[in-house]
């Protein structure tokens, strides 16, 4: 296997987002003092339970491929950055966080990659752009925020201020029902890919920290695409 | 007619002839000055002849790229790193628009625009480079079959979601680059080790390739000018806070140093001379005699020099601390000579019966003063080092022009009437003591010998230690930007220090690839064991012909249509873009041209464009000449110790494989024995051909035993004060300690030889003590000039040296006098000068 620590980080990082296309403008911009006392009402309903889990769609448009991808699943999140992702369907994975380790794992394949985070590469910010629409947890210090009222609900668009970021997103925007829920993200990269990915059955129960956990099952080919 | 004479009438008869023959020296001198002055900046040429570690480190500077790299630091404050990160872009741009600027490496290669691009060039010739086992199963990856259930593969792992498929396709659409890259990527291990950005993310750093035309001290100042000129405006744009634009690299230091040396030259001597004539004003009162000494001083070091291209062909930058040396020294001459002419005078004679005794009497005292010295310098030539081999030579001239000059040309500058000097303050204390000595040597003593002991007692204790600075920064100029930039970046990357070469040269291309395969699986066990942390060589670069043709042979298998056609319909059935594999069809078209048997295979060298970001990691491999190669090695630890050094030495060579260990901090670890060797033997070795000289010339053996144990006491007070004041020996400065016993011994022939005949002991002895503690300060202060020198060999030896002779003075003073007294004692005689002797107090 070719040793991949060759290859920029950041393309993984690119990799391992999900967005859609970019809304039309906003209907309703909201003035920064309401954005602020958006986010903190957001914060507040989080903070009574610091856990979601729901369940997904995403659909990802590459360059690479002619028709767009599209996979569905359910993802867990749990602050600060604990985070599970199953992809459902005839190619499935399981995408495993604890904020040191991230695990992505291919039953079909019976292969599962390890990426070390926690090194300042762009895999860390990829990670943090994908929670960040979970969490919204100091989203005002990585990014530049607008939002608007969208009908009942709002829309957050968020664009990237540190260059790591930048290098791999170019729009992050988070649709919210009135519940303060989000309903739908996405991204668009600067090398034009795009992901989008809606999320339904939200809820807030407890979820059991094992499932944060992975170890690979016995038998399973791991590699570390990105070394050590 | 006697010599002392013959001096005498030509000084003072024929003073037309001796300035015409002086004038004509002048000019013979300043001729060749002119039209043979060459400067030998390279640092390299201090360290000794004969340890391969050094000719390794030169052929390294001298043949490889990284002599013309240079490395810029950007320094930011904490709050300002993402700042930092955006403009980093901006100023490697900048570099880029520089007209000494060739290449620039700003991040890896890979996130280059055309870093994917260059590497899949280089792919043909590092695929038939595989091992052709290895070869023939990559090319099996080509196979219909094969590449239809790749990308169905690829396809099921994005669907998974799987990031890696897409910079695998990216780079690799084909599946057989990665094969024939992956030797050349494990070469990459050393650039993790050493990353362009530090862990907390304010310092950025950026290497350079300068397209200077040669690597000359001059051509380093120019090409610094316009680097210096760069940085300064190199902040447009930043809107943060401060930010420093640091800058190091060959050119950086020699161009550093190479001004420096101006400034040193300048310094040290005008420091000398002030220094020197301040001490002589002080102690004689006169202005004409110090013009004289001066004179004389300035012909000595002209002549010298001029001697010493002749002989050469070049001088070396340390020589140029050669002028302060010899005005230190020479001006010891003057001062007792000038001492023993002004006695005379006092006693009555006239200027030129006065020259005649000023030179009758000291000539044997400067013959053996200036001989022990100039043995002392030109054991030099023992260090093997170009540099102080050319010091020592110039300075063994030097000292015997200064003899002789001094016992001449100085005369033309003293009139021939003179007025005693009225209130000679020195002279008096000098007496007194003299007088107090002979009378008492036993309360001197009793103060002295304790202290001596002490000192002595300090060192040679091992505790506090003495210390020993075998570092590379040792060698760096003081206030160095170059240093300064240098350390940062060290200090701002704890994971960086300098590694550990192996230079490989071959005869042929398969050699070359021999040899390294050979090498690169001995250090890869090395590796294993962990004896190494890392290494990287030029193993999968160095291609070898016997594959290539071998597996060309292979080539012939490959069904190049049937494979193109596989791949464009997997591509149309799996959905992928056509544009992603368009390099993968031009690679195929490639392997069809290839395996033609007349189709040339292009080198690899050729493929990669000039200002590819991939050269760096080539340069550092391979020399100008593709067959001239090193490896590197990143030790667990920066390598400091003996045992590492012996470690490496034992470890990292392979049986058959002709290999030159180097790298900075190996070769000064490897120098520390020689340096050693050097402050030990040779010096032992000196004091050996003093004790006999000192023998021969007092046959007496309580004098003999004094003037050693006065040698013995003022080294080891030299080496007590550096452990006290926690002054560094270094690889160069241990050369002190036998200019020291040169120097010192001196001082101690003066006063026992005249101690020894004195029937008049004021008259006598302490008239030659007087100008003994003017010549010791006037040494001490022409070596302490040196201190002031920007160059660390230099001014460390400076320190050194005054140290040194300072102690020498103070032994000879305040025990060899004392001592002698007491071994040999004699009745003050004062009353009995006073009918001879017209300024009993001007001598």
């Amino acid at each position: 296997m070719f040793n991949t620590r060759f290859f920029a980080p950041a393309a993984l990082a690119c990799a391992l987002l999900f967005a859609l296309p970019i809304p039309n403008a906003f209907a309703d911009q909201l003035p920064p003092n309401d954005v602020k006392s958006l986010l903190g009402r957001i914060r507040e309903k989080r903070a009574g339970a610091p856990q979601i889990q729901a369940d997904f769609r995403e659909e990802k448009t590459i360059k690479m491929m002619n028709k767009p991808v599209v996979s569905s699943g359910r993802v867990w999140f749990q602050v600060p950055n604990n985070f599970r992702r199953e992809v459902k369907g005839n190619s499935p994975s399981t995408t495993v966080s604890d904020g040191q380790q991230l695990w992505i794992y291919y039953p079909k394949f019976q292969s599962a990659e390890s990426y070390q985070l926690g090194r300042r590469s762009p895999l860390d910010a990829g990670i943090a752009a994908i929670t960040a629409s979970l969490n919204l947890q100091g989203v005002e210090e990585n990014y530049n925020i607008t939002a608007a009222q969208e009908g009942s609900g709002y829309v957050l668009q968020l664009a990237p201020r540190a260059p790591s970021l930048k290098r791999m997103l170019q729009q992050f925007t988070i649709h919210l029902n009135e519940a303060l829920q989000v309903q739908r993200t996405e991204m668009l990269q600067p090398n034009g890919d795009r992901i989008v990915t809606s999320y339904s059955n939200e809820t807030r129960a407890p979820i059991d920290s094992g499932t944060f956990q992975f170890t690979p099952p016995a038998g399973t080919n791991v590699t570390t695409p990105l070394g050590r | 007619m006697p010599l002392h004479s013959t001096i005498s009438h030509l000084v003072t008869r024929r003073r037309g002839v001796v300035w015409l023959g002086v004038a004509l020296l002048v000019a013979a001198s300043v001729f060749v000055l002119v039209t043979h002055m060459r400067l030998d900046t390279e640092v390299l040429n201090l360290l000794p002849r004969g340890f391969e570690s050094v000719e390794g480190l030169k052929v390294y500077n001298r043949d490889f790229a990284q002599v013309r790299e240079l490395t810029f630091a950007l320094v930011a404050q904490p709050q300002d790193v993402d700042r930092l990160e955006e403009f980093a872009p901006q100023f490697a741009e900048s570099l880029r628009q520089q007209p000494w600027c060739a290449r620039v490496l700003a991040g890896s290669p890979l996130e280059t625009p055309d870093g994917v691009a260059d590497l899949q060039k280089m792919a043909v010739p590092l695929l038939l480079n595989l091992e052709p086992a290895t070869f023939e199963e990559t090319l099996a990856a080509l196979r219909p079959d094969k590449i239809r259930e790749r990308l169905r593969r690829l396809h099921d792992e994005i669907d998974a979601g799987s990031p890696r498929p897409q910079f695998e396709l990216m780079l690799d659409p084909l599946g057989v680059i990665a094969p024939a890259l992956k030797p050349f990527a494990s070469n990459a291990s050393i650039e993790e080790d050493q990353p362009l950005t530090s862990p907390d993310r304010t310092m950025r750093v950026f290497i350079t390739v300068t397209n200077q035309p040669s690597i000359g001290a001059f051509e380093c100042q120019k090409l610094m000018r316009e680097v210096n000129a760069f940085c300064a405006t190199a902040r447009q744009g930043w809107d943060g806070g401060p930010l420093e634009v640091l800058v190091t690299g060959r050119s950086a230091y020699v161009g550093e140093i190479s001004l420096s040396m101006r400034h040193d030259i300048i310094i040290t001597v005008l420091g000398s001379i002030v220094l020197v004539g301040g001490v002589f004003f002080i102690g004689f009162g006169r202005w004409l005699p110090l013009i004289g000494m001066g004179f004389s001083l300035l012909l000595c070091c002209l002549v010298a020099i001029a001697a010493g291209l002749l002989i050469f062909g070049e001088l070396n930058m340390v020589t140029v601390g050669f002028c302060a040396i010899l005005i230190g020294l020479g001006v010891d001459f003057a001062i007792l000579i000038f001492g023993r002419y002004q006695q005379a005078r006092d006693d009555g004679s006239d200027h030129a019966e006065a020259v005649g005794e000023a030179v009758k009497n000291l000539g044997k005292a400067v013959f053996f003063g200036a001989l022990t010295t100039a043995v002392g310098f030109m054991a030099l030539v023992l260090s093997n080092s170009a540099g102080f081999t050319q010091l020592g030579v110039l300075i063994a001239i030097g000292i015997f022009l200064a003899g002789l000059f001094m016992m001449s040309v100085f005369f033309l500058f003293v009139p021939e009437a003179t007025t005693p000097l009225r209130n000679d303050w020195i002279f008096a204390l000098v007496k007194r003591y003299v007088r107090a000595t002979v009378r008492r040597p036993g309360t001197v003593l009793w103060i002295a010998v304790p202290l001596l002991l002490s000192l002595t007692g300090i060192a040679v204790s091992p505790k506090p230690r003495l210390i020993f600075d075998a570092s590379t920064e040792s060698m760096e100029p003081k206030s160095s930007e170059a240093g300064y930039a240098l350390h940062t970046i060290m200090d701002k990357m704890p994971t960086r220090w300098e590694p550990a070469i192996g230079i490989v040269r071959a005869q042929n291309a398969q050699e070359l690839h021999d040899y390294w395969q050979k090498v690169a699986a001995h250090w890869s066990q090395a590796q294993s064991n962990g004896k190494i942390r890392s290494f990287s060589t030029p193993a999968a670069l160095a291609l070898s012909p016997q594959r290539e043709a071998a597996n060309r042979e292979t080539l012939h298998t490959l069904d190049v249509p049937a494979a193109r056609q596989a791949l464009e319909t997997a591509v149309a059935e799996e959905g992928f873009s056509a544009e992603t594999f368009d390099s993968g069809f031009t690679l195929l078209d490639e392997l069809a041209r290839i395996a033609q048997p007349e189709a040339p295979i292009p080198d690899w060298r050729s493929l990669l464009p000039k200002a590819s970001s991939w050269w760096f990691l080539v340069d550092r491999f391979f020399a100008h000449d593709p067959l001239l190669t090193t490896g590197f090695v990143t030790t667990n630890e920066p390598i400091t110790t003996q045992e590492q050094k012996q470690m490496l030495t034992r470890e990292l060579p392979v049986a058959g494989v002709p290999m030159t260990l180097s790298g900075w901090s190996f070769t000064l670890t490897d120098l520390i024995p020689w340096s050693h060797r050097q402050l030990i033997l040779i010096s032992a070795m000196m004091a050996v051909f003093e004790c006999g000289l000192l023998a021969l010339l007092y046959r007496d053996w309580r004098l003999w035993l004094i003037h050693i144990a006065t040698l013995i006491f003022s080294v080891t007070a030299m080496i007590a004060t550096m452990k006290l004041l926690h002054l560094p020996l270094n690889l160069l400065n241990v050369l002190a300690f036998r200019l020291v016993l040169a120097v010192g011994v001196d001082y101690g022939i003066y006063v026992l030889l005249v101690w020894q005949k004195a029937r008049q002991l004021d008259h006598d002895v302490a008239g030659v003590v007087k100008p003994v503690i003017l010549a010791g300060l006037t040494a001490v202060s022409g070596f302490g000039a040196l201190g002031l020198a920007n160059n660390p060999t230099l001014a460390g030896l400076g320190i050194a040296c005054g140290v040194g002779i300072f102690w020498s003075l103070a032994a000879t003073v305040f025990f060899t006098l004392p001592a002698a007294a007491a071994a040999e004692p004699k009745s003050w005689r004062e009353e009995s000068l006073q009918t001879r002797v017209k300024y009993t107090e001007h001598v």
